[in-house]
């Protein structure tokens, strides 16, 4: 009888075979947006081994959502999650700073994308316009440059589970800026870089 | 005709400040709207910078990250003032974490 390879063991060799993927991509071009393209490319097939990631051994969120580190790097390395997030969960409009790139596992997730239209000189003060919106369900994915903008929110009535590569650990996330319409108003949160 | 959105006072103990809140606005919704200097950063739930402690009243709250307002504080009275609408009067008073 075949010796049963353990989930955990096929899921980290597949996630380190894959940031290995990612350096090579941009060791040779950089971050540019044909890199990223790739890089969304990549984690797309990555999240369609589903059976790499079983919703068994992730706990769900307690409330509505929650990142599980998959491979976080050291220092100013990437950092490779698994999220889920329950039907209802949004983020308003926000720039963290960093590339990204999302790849849907099973439900769906509408994301929103936009583009700063004042000069910034008015302190608390922006205005945004939507330029675009995608929404990520399985076989599909995204991804952002460093500055770019988007919202989102879990649509349709099943949790969206997903892989999210970030550019940076969360934990050493630079500061993200919130753009809030509603209030013409921007905040941000505290930069990471130092605090991990 | 569909009937009135109930509405609660909310009493914001840092300010000093009681505020009208319908039932289906947030607490940040309406401190801003009335010009309360609320701290805030996401208003989607997601970074606690309007993590609060929810002196008295009842009050439901909309869909919001682990990170943001864990089991344990939601139970220890905290709540994120940014996904919380009111389901009586409340008395509300925010932490120290402050956005830029």
């Amino acid at each position: 009888m075949p010796i049963q390879v353990d989930v955990a063991a096929r899921r980290a060799r597949a996630c380190k075979a894959f940031m290995a993927q990612v350096h090579s991509t941009t060791a040779k071009e950089g971050i540019t947006p044909s890199t990223l393209h790739a890089l969304k490319l990549k984690l797309v097939a990555l999240a369609k081994r589903s059976d790499l990631f079983p919703l068994a051994d992730f706990a769900m969120p307690q409330a509505h959502g929650r990142s599980h580190p998959l491979l976080v790097e050291e220092d100013d390395g990437h950092g490779l999650y698994l999220s889920i997030s329950l039907p209802g969960k949004e983020a308003a409009p926000h720039d963290h700073g960093i590339w990204c790139a999302n790849a849907a596992i099973s439900g769906r997730e509408r994301h929103v994308f936009y583009r700063r239209t004042d000069d910034g000189k008015k302190v608390g003060s922006a205005e945004i316009v939507k330029v675009g919106e995608v929404v990520i369900e399985p076989g599909t994915g995204m991804v952002m440059a460093d500055h770019d903008i988007h919202s989102t929110v879990v649509i349709g009535d099943r949790p969206a589970v997903g892989l999210a590569l970030y550019g940076y650990a969360l934990a050493r996330f630079p500061s993200v800026t919130w753009f809030h319409p509603e209030f013409t108003s921007v905040r941000a949160t505290p930069s990471r870089r130092h605090a991990a | 005709m569909a009937p009135a959105t109930k509405t609660f006072q909310v009493t914001i103990r840092n300010s000093g400040q009681t505020i009208a809140c319908a039932a289906d606005r947030t607490i940040l919704q309406a401190a801003v709207a009335a010009g309360v200097d609320y701290p805030y950063a996401c208003a989607t739930g997601n970074c606690a910078t309007c993590i609060s402690k929810l002196e008295n009243g009842k009050v439901s709250l909309l869909p919001h990250a682990d990170a943001a307002l864990g089991k344990a504080q939601l139970k220890s009275g905290l709540t994120l003032a940014c996904r919380a609408r009111p389901r009586s009067d409340v008395t509300i008073n925010w932490l120290a974490r402050r956005a830029s």
